[in-house]
């Protein structure tokens, strides 16, 4: 690789309620833009849509292509842990909308916190009483 | 330049994912640009994606594909992952059932039902594909329907009546069917 193509990464945070987009420098410490689906909808339940997804990937994609940054590598997060382990609509959207944008992808992974036994479900013993 | 992607699955299910002549082998790699390195001793496949990828996401999409054909589908119903809206869904049973063999047994009889007619049921309410397999149930379907045959299943898992179910599934059709209205609607 070239030494003046400078690489970030985009952290998907992906629920089924709304789609979180961090783009950081390659260190993962320096936040360089976030947007999430919230940002760019009015209606509570269209944070999670792949349009709203689409959308704030590209205004993502260009706040990062104005820092200079060529290419990203992705790490995709469902909620995990006691909750869905299967990353939600926006996900997929998001990571098209970058490549589309013009930026390059690298490695895509899945980073979503798998517990190796922690806290109990929600529910208790008799389950949700409506 | 995406990567290589590593995964396991069962070895009796090697022989579907190779297929006939390496038929269904060569059939994934073709629609997904894709080289797949199956071992057939150990169940390991390895995935390569070929150089000069368009859609970053083929791998990722290859890997679900696998995956599902390691959770017992057919690998036509597992390419129905190709399209986007469509995801893969793994409920593990050993969560609800805990580790008893009888009542994992007993469990996924409840799933499927008599002559498989609950199965059947959660099929055609919801239009996703299932399979139960092993110690999981697996759906394949568009994200908003999976939710609602998940929940079904869970409802069974933790010991609701197959007519109170059959109720629920019911009535999430007709909210869907609002809902699907509705959205047109809106879009016009």
């Amino acid at each position: 690789m070239a030494e003046k193509e400078k690489w970030g990464i985009a952290n998907i945070y992906s629920s089924f309620n709304n789609t979180i987009i961090t783009i950081t420098d390659i260190t993962g410490a320096e936040t360089i833009t976030q947007w999430s689906g919230g940002k760019v909808v009015r209606a509570d339940r269209q944070e999670s849509s792949p349009f709203a997804a689409m959308e704030a990937a590209s205004r993502a994609a260009d706040d990062t292509k104005e820092k200079g940054i060529v290419g990203l590598h992705i790490k995709v997060r469902a909620p995990g842990g006691n909750g869905p382990r299967t990353p939600g609509p926006g996900a997929q959207a998001t990571i098209r909308a970058l490549a589309r944008a013009g930026i390059r992808i690298g490695k895509i992974e899945d980073v979503t916190p798998i517990p190796h036994d922690g806290t109990g479900r929600p529910g208790g013993k008799r389950g949700r009483r409506v | 330049m995406p990567t290589t992607e590593y995964l396991k699955i069962p070895r009796e299910r090697v022989g579907v994912l190779i297929g006939k002549k390496g038929e269904v082998k060569q059939n994934i790699e073709k629609l997904t640009h894709t080289q797949l390195e199956i071992d057939s001793e150990a169940g390991t496949v390895v995935i390569n994606p070929q150089e000069d990828l368009e859609d970053p996401l083929l791998p990722w999409k290859t890997r679900s594909i696998v995956k599902a054909v390691g959770r017992g589908f057919n690998p036509e119903i597992a390419l129905r992952l190709l399209d986007d809206d469509v995801s893969l869904d793994i409920i593990k049973l050993t969560e609800y059932v805990g580790k008893s063999k009888k009542a994992l047994a007993r469990q996924k009889g409840r799933i499927i039902g008599r002559d498989g007619i609950t199965r059947q049921i959660i099929y055609e309410m919801t239009s996703v594909d299932m399979s139960v397999y092993g110690k999981t149930v697996s759906i394949i379907g568009d994200l908003d329907n999976i939710l609602i045959a998940k929940e079904a299943v869970e409802m069974i898992l933790n010991g609701s009546r197959h007519k109170s179910v059959y109720g629920f599934l019911e009535k999430k059709k007709q909210d869907m069917k609002l809902k699907h209205f509705q959205d047109t609607i809106n879009l016009k």
